[in-house]
C-alpha cells in the first residue's frame, strides 16, 4: 500500500513545517512568569496610528458575516493616491509573505532558481524549497548584502532576486548608488524584488525608495507590510507594487479575498495620519536603539543594526539558552542560528521600560550563565 | 549525493514467494558490488525475517517488502498486520535452545537473522501494523597508516567537502589523534565513511588551510526525526591555531543545518576542542575502561525555540526529570506512565549495538514482554562478556510503554543519567549500566 508521503514531492518531502511561537498565555504558564516583553518578532509597541485604531473601534461586528472586498479595492485606491501611481500597479496580501508566494508562483517552475542573501530574511528561500526552485544563498560581506556576488549568481534560470532592504537581520542596507548599479548589472534578467518592510524606520535621503525606482525598471517589484511602522501586524496586511505589467502577471497567481475587512479598512486609515504615528515611532526606536548600544558595549558584547527596529547581539553563550534563560524572567527575543547566526540574538526596538526589563534580564542571566 | 535502488514487492503472506524475494536480494546486492558472503547475509535475512513474518501475519494479508542497496549497505523493510508479535529469539543475547535430537528448534529462523544481520529497528505504525527493518553493511578494509601535514598556511576556512580523497583523509587523520570514543565506528574504515556521506547518512563540514590542506572536521548524522548527533570537531593544526579552526567548524556546522528541519543537535562524543559558548551540557556519562572511570560530557543545543512538548513519567523518574528539566530550563508537561499491571506478550526484544573500540554497548527497546528483567540481564552479560564496560539504555519518554520500564531497568542495574531532548520520537532518557551493580 502506498504511503501518503510517497504522494508528495521529494521537494515537499524534505522541508519542515514551520512551529510558530505558542501563544503568549501559555509560553507564559511554561516559563513561569506573570508578565512578557515581547521583543522576537519586531513589533511596533506603539501600535497603529491614531485613525487606524478610530477605524477598528467602529467596525460593527455584523460586518464579519460579510466578505471583504476580494482584491483590497479602496486599500490599492489610497495607496494609488499616496504614491502617485494608478491602484492597479498595487496587490495587496495577507501580509508579504502572501505576496513572496504569489510572485515565486508567477515566475518560476521547478528547476528554476533565485538569488538571495543567506543571512536574511527566512520566507523567499522556504518558498523557493517548497516549490521545487533552488534558492541560490549569497553570503554576506560584512553583514551587508553582497551585491557583486548576487549579481554573479545569477543565471539564465534564475528568475528572481530578493533583497530585503533594510536587511533582517543585520539592519544594513543598499544605498541608491549601490543599488543603480546592481540594476544596471542585472539589466532585466530578472525579476528584482525590493522587499522595503522597514523601510519607514529609515530617514536618510540616501536610501533608496522602491517607489521612486520601479517608475524607470519595469523589473522592479516593490513589497510593504502594515505589520512593522504601522502596528497592524494582527491583522496581517502587505502589499506589492510594480509595472502593470509585471503585477498583472502577479496577480493570475494571487488569491483573492485573502485579506480580512478590519485589516483593510484599518490599513487604508492608517496611511491617512502616519505622520505623526512614523516620528513618535522613530523617536522611540532612536532612543531604544542607544539605550541598547550602550548596555551591550556596557557588558562587551558585539552588536550589529543600524536601521530597522531591531538590533542584534552576539551572544558569550548559546542563543537558543539565552533564550530559554531570558523568558524565565519574562523577556522573549528572538534567537539568530534559524538566520544562520549561531550565537546571536536580536532585540526589537521598544519602548523603554521594555528596554529596561531586557537590559536588567540579560545582566541577570549572563551572570549566571 | 547517490541514489539508492529500491525494490518494492507486495507479496501474499506464503512462503512460496520467499524465493522471490531472495532473488531480488541477490541481484541488488550485486548491482551494488556487495561481496558474496555479505549478499548471502542479507538474503538470509530477508528469507529467514519474510518465513517468520507469513506466520505471524493476519491471514489473507499482503506484506510489503522494501529493499534498499546504498553504497554501504543493504536493507529490508517489511510491512505487516499482524495480531501478535513475538519477536524474542531476534535478541542479540539469545542463545541456541536445547531441544530433543533431531528437532529444529522453534525459532530457528529468526535466530538466525539475528545473528547475520548487523541491526534490526522495529515500529509500530499502527494498532496492528508493524515495520520491521533490517540491515547488513558492507565490509571495508581498515584505515591505512596517516601522517598528520606539519606546514599548515593560515588563514582557514571551514566548507562542505565533497571530495571523498579528503574526506577519508580526515577520518583516517581524526581515527589516529582522538580516542576512539570520540569518532564515529565509520572512521576506523574511511572507505566506509565516504560511502555514508555519499549515501547521505552522515554529512560533514571540513576545514582547510590557504594551500587546501584538512585542518579539521566534524560529521553529524540524524538520531530522529528532530534531532543530529554530531561528532568532533576534529582538528589537526597545532596547538595555536586549534580554536579558531574548532570555531570555523562550529560556525560552518550550525549554519549548514540552521535551515534544515532539525529543532536540536546533540553529542555524546564532542571532543574537548568543542569551543566555548556554543553548546550546553546535560550531564555526563562515566566512561570506563581497565577499571578507570571519567565523565564525559553530553552536549547540546536548540535550532529553534524549544516548544515544549508531554512526557511520560515514571514514579521512580520524577526527580530526576523534574530537576534535569529545571536545570535546562525546559518546560514539558508530565503524564503519568504506571508500571504495567501485564504483559502484552511472554519475550521481548531489544535492539543491540555494541563498538568494541569504543568499549560501548547500546540497547533499545524494541517490544516489551514478561521477561524484561532477564532479557536486560543477559545482554549486560553478553555484552560484559565480550569486554565492553559502558552499557547504554534509551528510553523514549514519548512513548508510555517505553518510560513504563524504568523498574524493569533499575532491578537490571541501570541509572538515569541525561536527558537528550528530541533525542528520540520525542526525549530520550540515557541509562548507564552500574558497573559496581
Amino acid at each position: 500500500m502506498m504511503r501518503l508521503i510517497d504522494r508528495v514531492p521529494a521537494y515537499v518531502r524534505a522541508f519542515e513545517s514551520y512551529t510558530p511561537s505558542r501563544p503568549d498565555p501559555v509560553l507564559m504558564r511554561q516559563y513561569g512568569v506573570s508578565s512578557l516583553h515581547r521583543l522576537n518578532n519586531n513589533e511596533n509597541a506603539l501600535g497603529p496610528p491614531p485613525l487606524a485604531r478610530e477605524a477598528l473601534a467602529a467596525f460593527a461586528s455584523e460586518r464579519a458575516a460579510v466578505y471583504p472586498n476580494g482584491d483590497a479595492f479602496d486599500l490599492r485606491q489610497t495607496l494609488a493616491v499616496k504614491f502617485g501611481k494608478s491602484p492597479d500597479q498595487f496587490l495587496v496580501g495577507n501580509g508579504s509573505c502572501e505576496v513572496i508566494s504569489s510572485v515565486v508562483r508567477a515566475f518560476c517552475e521547478p528547476g528554476d532558481a533565485i538569488v538571495t542573501a543567506d543571512k536574511t530574511f527566512a520566507v523567499y528561500e522556504w518558498v523557493a524549497r517548497f516549490s521545487g526552485i533552488e534558492p541560490r544563498l549569497i553570503p554576506l560581506r560584512e553583514h551587508a548584502l553582497d551585491a557583486g556576488a548576487m549579481l554573479a549568481a545569477v543565471t539564465e534560470r534564475t528568475k528572481i532576486v530578493f533583497l530585503c532592504n533594510p536587511n533582517n537581520p543585520t539592519g544594513s542596507w543598499w544605498n541608491r548608488q549601490t543599488l543603480e548599479r546592481f540594476l544596471a548589472g542585472l539589466a532585466g534578467r530578472a525579476v528584482l524584488v525590493l522587499d522595503e518592510a522597514y523601510c519607514e524606520f529609515i530617514d536618510d535621503p540616501d536610501f533608496p525608495d522602491g517607489m521612486e525606482f520601479l517608475e524607470r525598471h519595469a523589473n522592479i517589484l516593490v513589497f510593504r507590510t502594515f505589520s512593522k511602522m504601522y502596528g497592524l501586524a494582527g491583522l496581517r496586511v502587505g502589499y506589492l507594487c510594480g509595472s502593470q505589467e509585471a503585477v498583472d502577471i502577479v496577480r493570475r497567481t494571487h488569491i483573492a479575498y485573502s485579506v480580512n475587512m478590519p485589516g483593510q479598512i484599518a490599513a487604508t486609515a492608517a496611511l491617512a495620519d502616519d505622520a505623526g504615528h512614523i516620528a513618535a515611532t522613530r523617536r522611540m526606536v532612536h532612543e531604544a536603539r542607544a539605550y541598547l548600544r550602550d548596555l551591550f558595549d556596557a557588558l562587551g558584547i558585539e552588536h550589529v543594526g543600524r536601521a530597522g527596529n531591531y538590533i542584534m547581539a552576539r551572544t558569550p553563550v548559546s542563543d537558543t539558552m539565552l533564550y530559554r534563560r531570558l523568558m524565565r524572567e519574562g523577556v522573549m527575543v528572538r534567537t539568530m542560528t534559524g538566520f544562520r547566526f549561531p550565537n546571536w540574538i536580536r532585540v526589537t526596538l521598544t519602548r523603554q521600560p521594555a528596554m529596561e526589563a531586557f537590559a536588567t534580564a540579560l545582566r541577570k542571566v549572563l551572570g549566571a550563565a | 549525493m547517490s541514489t539508492d535502488l529500491v525494490i518494492k514487492i507486495d507479496t501474499p503472506s506464503d512462503i512460496a514467494f520467499a524465493r522471490v524475494l531472495t532473488s531480488a536480494a541477490e541481484a541488488m546486492a550485486k548491482r551494488r558490488g556487495i561481496d558474496r558472503r555479505e549478499s548471502l547475509r542479507f538474503q538470509l535475512t530477508v528469507e529467514e525475517l519474510f518465513v517468520c513474518l507469513t506466520g505471524m501475519a493476519a491471514p489473507g494479508q499482503t506484506i510489503q517488502t522494501v529493499l534498499t542497496g546504498k553504497n554501504a549497505l543493504l536493507r529490508v523493510a517489511f510491512s505487516f498486520t499482524a495480531p501478535t508479535l513475538s519477536l524474542g529469539a531476534l535478541n542479540a543475547a539469545t542463545a541456541m535452545p536445547v531441544c530433543a535430537e533431531g528437532e529444529p528448534p522453534q525459532d530457528l529462523g529468526l535466530l538466525l537473522a539475528g545473528k547475520v544481520a548487523d541491526r534490526f529497528h522495529i515500529e509500530r505504525k499502527g494498532e496492528n501494523h508493524f515495520l520491521i527493518e533490517a540491515e547488513v553493511d558492507r565490509t571495508y578494509p581498515p584505515a591505512p597508516p596517516v601522517h598528520t601535514p606539519q606546514d599548515f598556511r593560515p588563514p582557514y576556512a571551514a566548507r562542505s567537502a565533497g571530495d571523498p580523497g579528503q574526506l577519508a583523509y580526515a577520518a583516517a587523520l581524526a581515527a589516529a589523534a582522538y580516542p576512539a570514543w570520540h569518532c564515529p565506528q565509520s572512521f576506523q574504515t574511511p572507505a566506509k565513511f565516504t560511502d555514508m556521506v555519499e549515501d547521505g547518512q552522515i554529512a560533514c563540514v571540513a576545514a582547510f588551510d590557504a594551500a587546501g590542506q584538512v585542518a579539521g572536521l566534524l560529521s553529524w548524522t540524524p538520531c530522529s526525526d528532530h534531532g543530529l548527533y554530531f561528532s568532533g570537531p576534529f582538528v589537526f593544526t597545532p596547538r595555536e591555531d586549534a580554536a579558531n579552526v574548532a570555531r570555523l567548524l562550529a560556525d560552518a556546522f550550525l549554519e549548514s543545518v540552521a535551515r534544515e528541519k532539525y529543532d536540536i543537535i546533540l553529542s555524546l562524543r564532542a571532543t574537548p576542542d568543542t569551543p566555548p559558548g556554543y553548546f550546553e551540557s546535560l550531564g555526563a556519562l562515566e566512561l570506563c575502561r581497565d577499571g578507570a572511570c571519567c565523565p564525559q560530557q553530553v552536549l547540546f543545543r536548540h535550532l529553534r525555540e524549544d516548544a515544549g512538548m508531554a512526557v511520560w513519567r515514571h514514579p521512580a523518574l520524577e526527580t530526576f526529570l523534574r530537576q534535569t528539566y529545571d536545570r535546562l530550563a525546559m518546560f514539558r508537561d508530565f503524564l503519568p506512565a504506571e508500571p504495567p499491571a501485564t504483559r502484552q506478550r511472554s519475550e521481548s526484544l531489544l535492539g543491540a549495538a555494541f563498538d568494541r573500540k569504543r568499549n560501548l554497548g547500546e540497547l533499545r527497546p524494541l517490544l516489551d514482554g514478561e521477561d524484561m528483567v532477564d532479557n536486560l540481564n543477559r545482554h549486560v552479560c553478553a555484552l560484559r562478556q565480550r569486554g565492553i564496560d559502558n552499557i547504554l539504555y534509551y528510553m523514549d519518554i514519548s512513548q508510555a510503554w517505553e518510560a513504563a520500564l524504568a523498574d524493569d531497568l533499575a532491578q537490571a542495574g541501570f541509572s538515569p543519567k541525561v536527558v537528550l531532548p528530541h533525542g528520540g520520537r520525542g526525549d530520550m532518557v540515557v541509562w548507564q549500566y552500574d558497573a559496581a551493580y
